[in-house]
């Protein structure tokens, strides 16, 4: 019995996903019902693990070709993956209800829960994974339903280029990732966690192979958790249905990076080279989504980028060796941002897909219960004292506080900033007077979205508390140590509303404009540039190949080299058999002479 | 039950086909294909029934011509599903046989009743009858559409190279004769091994002994015939030549260097017929425009490959490395086939724009290419993987190198198809029409491939208590 | 133990000289050189020649040697079989029963033949 519970979390979704594409196609109200029911059933499931005492791993022999290569199709469950399957399951429950009324009159119905299932099939395979291989297919699966997911409005041009953008960048990650993880094979012998744990000892005495190894593996986590400078896929991924934004592009995909960074803590944290490369990138994609939210103007991309800023601060946690805190942070993110873009897709719904803030304002009288939850995420993702994000976000500052100044600072800064334009979004959304005849008209969001609403408000609230946390997930032990950072953690947060409500109050438009900020640092222009010229090279290089060495070398090598033995053939006057018998007695007495006369 | 029962059914099941196309004039000979194919299916089935065992050296009579080991049951389950896969892409050929369906339907079964006699034997005298029955049916089959003239030509060429193998073949099993008084391979090794041995006559006979299986097993300098034969035959049976034929000469190859590796000698040849059939069968598959010359090129390649497993002495690399061959040939063969009804060409260019004409056997194509180049996630990644393992472990340093840089290149002329299928505009637009039963083949193939890429277990398992016959006897 | 070989030799010294020999009787006795039309025909027993010097068979005589050689052949296998057979019989039945079902596998395919007309000179 203790067994069959993670295979049924794992299988079902599968399950759902298989019958709906081979039976229920065609009816999307069956198979929205089946998906829902699997993740819900796989979420029951999920809590009856976390409860049950078992830790027992699981391990069938999928490739044994040892001593070469051994690759077991096992689970891991502790307490770790347990949590974990816990958020992905319970928020991707939640995803799937909201999404019977947020797609309900979609035509792809069908084809967006199929995908939906695949996604949760292949997030919940990561979290179970005990090696790489498993843990890299299933790394590759989430890639590819989230292509599916992102390009479900596969007939606007903008979705499926997003699409497109957001596989493209994760695939560079994940060759990073692969080569990873042959390094770390081919050192160990091993793909599987606990047996290269057990190895380790061998390969720190290589610490620049090791600080190479961790790198490239932390290229998968930059991928997923679209760190800089691979981070440019999040905001444009905000073209696929907004639950698919709260489930892949908040709550679950992208904390997948982290997650897999916090199981192979053992490899990167012995590595502090790696670390130090780690913390930095994190900090800089930290700071720098912030700095690029605060010019946006449609209400997902300023999610999104939040999104990307609270991953930094998760990854800065990371190099600073601190998995439990990353994981604290994950686990209260994972709900309050959950919550937040849910209540933007309720908004954005019950304004006939209207994204742009300046042009809504005065909503929080309309959508009563959709203010009143985006509060309590707003308050959570801010780091209002005592909702949750206070908690997880003061444990990473303080770790920051005793490990390095720079670090905290911008930390601290990225805190003011969050603070800022997360005021600026509440401000201008939900106060004021509305601005267009769509925000005039806008009514409450129906029961099966503002459910999932305040079933999210909940954890977002609560999920900090310690006496909560810790029935969870063990929180890291600094945040005691210094009284100072909850205290200025707090003051930035409050100068960052302060100035968000006395820019932002009462206005009809933007009155900053840093077209820096709001061209996004300019990244995907350099990007474009750079592709641009790579694939020139490329492509000049490979026609180069083509024609000088395949054609003029292989080709003609290898005819005119037929052609000689034809001429010199034609010199006996025989006929093609006779040619081939001769050829064949030729070769007879050459490798008689091979083996016996040499 | 014994497992010679299996070759016996397979032999009555032929003969009562036979019988049925000659008494039962007025029936659809197409029956006959998929009454040969049910009777295999039940002889398969029964496979899975009959007891193996370890050979046993001291066996008289018939025993101590014929083996029921693991490896021998692998190879005839191997023959028994080719053979039924040939018969559906025969059936999707029919249309283009002039004369003589039901003979060409029944002739199969008795290659298929040969190729189990083959895995089992182990005697050259064994070895040499079942060789024959193999190969005279083939001489019928590659020349079925005669008046073809360029099938006749493969025919004709087939039929004198071959019997010039078979000649030789003989003459290195007299040799070998001569000189240790044995023909059962297990006394011949142990003559082989002792000291008093003469060495030159011993090695000339082995020499020719595997000329006569290179030649099967199509690797250089024995394979100038391949281009030109697959070429020609119907594609049916260039698919049965590629794959039966040659895991045939491979389990053989295996059984008889049991005996020949005690000669040092043996397996340098080895390494270098290795070497050189890896270089030309790849190269000269680069510049192919025609499909089916270029899969006989790949076939040599494949063979190069084989081989580099055989000389690492790994029974199991070579086996997998045969189980995914057989699915991928057969599965691209069969594309083929159904794409050339419609076409009417076997070139490349008659595959142009395939993904929009039929996305499905685009698909098929595109798996199968790729499992052929050894993509990984395909059972061809897997085939080369254990045999590249094979080779390290036995520190064939050059032979490794050379393996890997062929792959490269065979990567440039797979590839070559799948650009054709999906990125030229097709000459014509009408969608191609072929039975549900190749569908559901290619259907089954590419999952057995997709399955076998990501889940090797079954095979590897299979393989395990049917691995090394060459050790086990050292 | 060469000597036992001695009739071998015998036989090639002989089959040479006897090739050898003819060749060059015919080259001493012939009058060669000297050619005329008639001399260059090909010889057939004093009729003049028609028609070319390969006459073309019938397919079918082809098939029939074909399936005469096959039988005749079979024949071959029977005589080693017919000498042990009285001496191998009492002891076990093996030897009759391997023999019966060569032979019917051959009706078969004689069988086979007659009913597909490939003895059937006419059609």
């Amino acid at each position: 019995m203790s067994s069959a519970l993670p295979w049924s979390i794992l299988l079902l979704p599968l399950a759902s996903a298989v019958v709906i594409l081979l039976f229920t196609l065609r009816s999307g109200r069956v198979s929205s019902f089946t998906s829902v029911l699997a993740a819900l059933a796989a979420f029951l499931c999920s809590w009856a693990l976390f409860t049950s005492e078992n830790t027992r791993a699981i391990e069938l022999t999928w490739i044994d070709l040892r001593p070469l290569l051994y690759v077991p199709l096992g689970f891991v469950i502790d307490g770790l993956s347990k949590t974990m399957l816990l958020v992905v399951t319970g928020v991707g429950a939640l995803i799937h209800v909201y999404s019977l009324g947020y797609m309900r009159n979609d035509a792809g119905k069908s084809r967006y829960f199929a995908s939906l299932s695949l996604f949760m099939f292949s997030m919940v395979g990561i979290v179970l994974s005990n090696n790489f291989v498993m843990m890299f297919i299933f790394w590759e699966l989430v890639g590819v339903s989230s292509y599916l997911l992102i390009g479900h409005w596969f007939e606007r041009d903008a979705a499926a280029e997003a699409a497109k953008k957001a596989f493209l960048t994760n695939r560079i990650g994940d060759f990073g990732f692969m080569i990873g993880i042959l390094m770390i094979w081919s050192a160990t012998g091993s793909v599987v966690f606990r047996e290269i744990a057990m190895q380790m000892p061998q390969i720190i005495a290589h610490p620049g192979f090791l600080t190479i190894a961790a790198l490239l593996v932390f290229c998968g986590a930059a991928g997923k958790s679209a760190q800089f400078p691979l981070h440019v896929w999040l905001p444009d991924a905000m073209e696929g249905p907004t639950p698919i934004s709260a489930l892949i592009h908040a709550a679950t995909m992208v904390a997948a990076g982290v997650y897999m960074l916090v199981r192979v803590g053992f490899l990167v944290q012995s590595s502090p080279a790696a670390l130090g490369v780690i913390v930095w990138i994190g900090t800089i994609t930290a700071v720098m989504a912030a700095l690029i939210a605060t010019q946006q103007s449609d209400i997902k991309r300023i999610l999104a980028y939040s999104t990307l800023s609270q991953l930094g601060y998760m990854v800065m946690a990371v190099g600073l060796a601190s998995g439990e805190a990353a994981m604290f942070h994950l686990f209260t993110h994972a709900f309050f941002k959950a919550l937040l873009f849910l209540g933007a897709g309720a908004i954005i719904i019950m304004l006939h897909h209207e994204q742009n803030i300046w042009n809504m304002g005065g909503l929080a009288g309309k959508l009563r219960v959709t203010f009143l939850t985006f509060l309590v995420g707003t308050l959570a993702l801010i780091g209002c004292p005592p909702f949750s994000g206070f908690w997880s976000k003061d444990a990473i500052l303080a770790l920051a506080y005793t490990r390095s100044m720079p670090i905290f600072v911008l930390g601290l800064f990225t805190a003011f900033l969050t603070a800022f334009y997360m005021t600026r979004l509440l401000v201008v959304v939900f106060l004021g007077k509305p601005r267009t005849d769509a925000a005039r008209s806008g009514r409450e969001a129906p029961i099966v979205m503002t459910v999932p609403l305040l079933l999210l408000a909940i954890p977002a609230f609560l999920a900090g508390f310690s006496f909560v946390a810790t029935r969870f997930l063990p929180l890291p032990q600094e945040k005691e140590a210094v009284a100072l950072v909850p205290v200025l953690a707090t003051l930035a947060m409050i100068a960052g509303v302060t100035l968000g409500v006395v820019l932002y109050r009462n206005r009809e438009r933007e009155p900053l404009n840093i077209a820096l900020l709001r061209k996004r640092f300019f990244f995907d222009e350099f990007y474009t540039w750079l592709i641009g010229v790579t694939q020139g090279t490329l492509a000049r290089l490979s026609d180069f190949f083509d024609h000088w060495i395949i054609d003029a070398g292989a080709v003609r090598g290898l005819s005119s080299a037929t052609w000689g033995i034809g001429a010199l053939l034609r010199l006996f006057q025989v006929g093609n058999l006779q040619a081939y018998s001769f050829l064949f007695g030729l070769g007879i007495v050459g490798l008689i002479y091979f083996t016996i006369f040499r | 039950m014994q497992a010679a029962v299996l070759e016996i059914s397979a032999l009555v099941l032929g003969i009562f086909l036979l019988l049925c196309e000659a008494f039962a004039g007025a029936l659809d000979k197409r029956r006959l294909a998929y009454g040969g194919i049910f009777g295999l299916g039940l002889i398969l089935l029964a496979s899975f029934f009959v007891t193996a065992g370890p050979l046993q050296p001291d066996a008289v009579g018939f025993w101590s011509f014929y083996a029921a080991d693991p490896l021998a049951l692998f190879f005839k389950r191997f023959a028994l599903a080719t053979t039924m896969l040939v018969l559906i892409m025969m059936l999707e050929s029919a249309p283009r046989i002039q004369s003589g369906l039901g003979e060409f339907f029944a002739l199969p079964i008795f290659t298929c009743a040969g190729l189990m006699w083959m895995a089992s034997a182990i005697d050259f005298v064994m070895i040499f009858v079942s060789l024959e029955l193999v190969t005279m049916s083939f001489y019928v089959l590659v020349a079925y559409t005669r008046r073809n003239p360029v099938t006749l030509e493969a025919g004709v060429k087939y039929l004198i190279l071959s019997a010039l193998s078979t000649g030789f073949l003989v003459y290195g099993i007299t040799w070998v004769f001569g000189v240790t008084g044995e023909t059962s391979l297990a006394r011949v090794a142990a003559a082989f091994s002792q000291p008093n041995l003469e060495r030159a006559p011993a090695l000339f006979g082995a020499v020719l002994i595997l000329v006569g299986l290179g030649f099967k097993i199509a690797a250089v300098p024995f394979q100038i015939w391949v281009a030109d034969v697959y070429q020609g035959a119907p594609t049916a049976v260039t698919a049965y030549l590629s794959v039966g034929s040659k895991a045939a000469g491979f389990v053989v190859l295996l059984r008889v260097l049991s005996a020949f590796f005690i000669l040092p000698q043996v397996q340098r040849l080895l390494v270098a017929v290795a070497i050189a059939t890896l270089i030309y069968g790849n190269l000269a598959a680069l510049p192919q425009t025609n499909l089916k010359r270029l899969l006989g090129y790949s076939s040599i390649a494949h063979a190069g490959y084989l081989l580099v497993g055989v000389v690492s002495f790994s029974g199991a690399a070579v086996g997998f490395y045969l189980v995914s061959y057989l699915l991928m040939t057969l599965l691209s063969f069969t594309v083929l086939i159904v794409v050339a009804n419609s076409a009417g060409g076997e070139e490349i260019s008659d595959f142009d724009g395939l993904s929009k004409r039929s996305p499905f056997l685009a698909l098929a194509m595109m798996i199968s290419m790729l499992s052929l180049a050894g993509v990984p996630f395909t059972a061809g990644f897997f085939g080369k993987f254990m045999v590249f393992d094979a080779a390290i472990q036995q520190h064939q340093t050059a032979l490794v190198v050379v393996a890997v840089v062929t792959v490269a290149c065979g990567f440039y002329y797979y590839l070559k198809v799948i650009r054709a299928m999906y990125w030229e505009s097709p000459a014509r637009a009408a969608p191609i029409a072929f039975s549900q039963l190749s569908r559901v083949t290619m259907t089954g193939l590419m999952i057995a491939i997709i399955t076998l890429g990501v889940y090797p277990q079954p095979i590897l398992r299979a393989l395990s208590d049917a691995s090394h016959p060459v050790t086990a006897q050292r | 133990m060469l000597s036992e070989y001695l009739p071998v030799l015998l036989h090639i010294v002989v089959a040479i000289g006897f090739a050898v020999s003819a060749l060059l009787v015919s080259v001493l006795l012939g009058k060669s050189g000297r050619t005329n039309r008639t001399k260059d025909t090909a010889y057939e027993c004093g009729m003049v020649p028609q028609g070319e010097a390969q006459p073309r068979f019938s397919v079918k005589f082809y098939l029939v040697a074909m399936l005469f050689i096959l039988f005749d052949l079979e024949i071959v296998f029977m005589y080693p079989w017919a000498v042990v057979y009285r001496e191998t019989i009492g002891a076990d039945k093996t030897i009759l029963w391997s023999m019966l079902s060569f032979v019917s596998i051959l009706m078969v395919g004689y069988v086979y033949a007659l009913k597909k007309g490939a003895l059937d000179w006419k059609n």
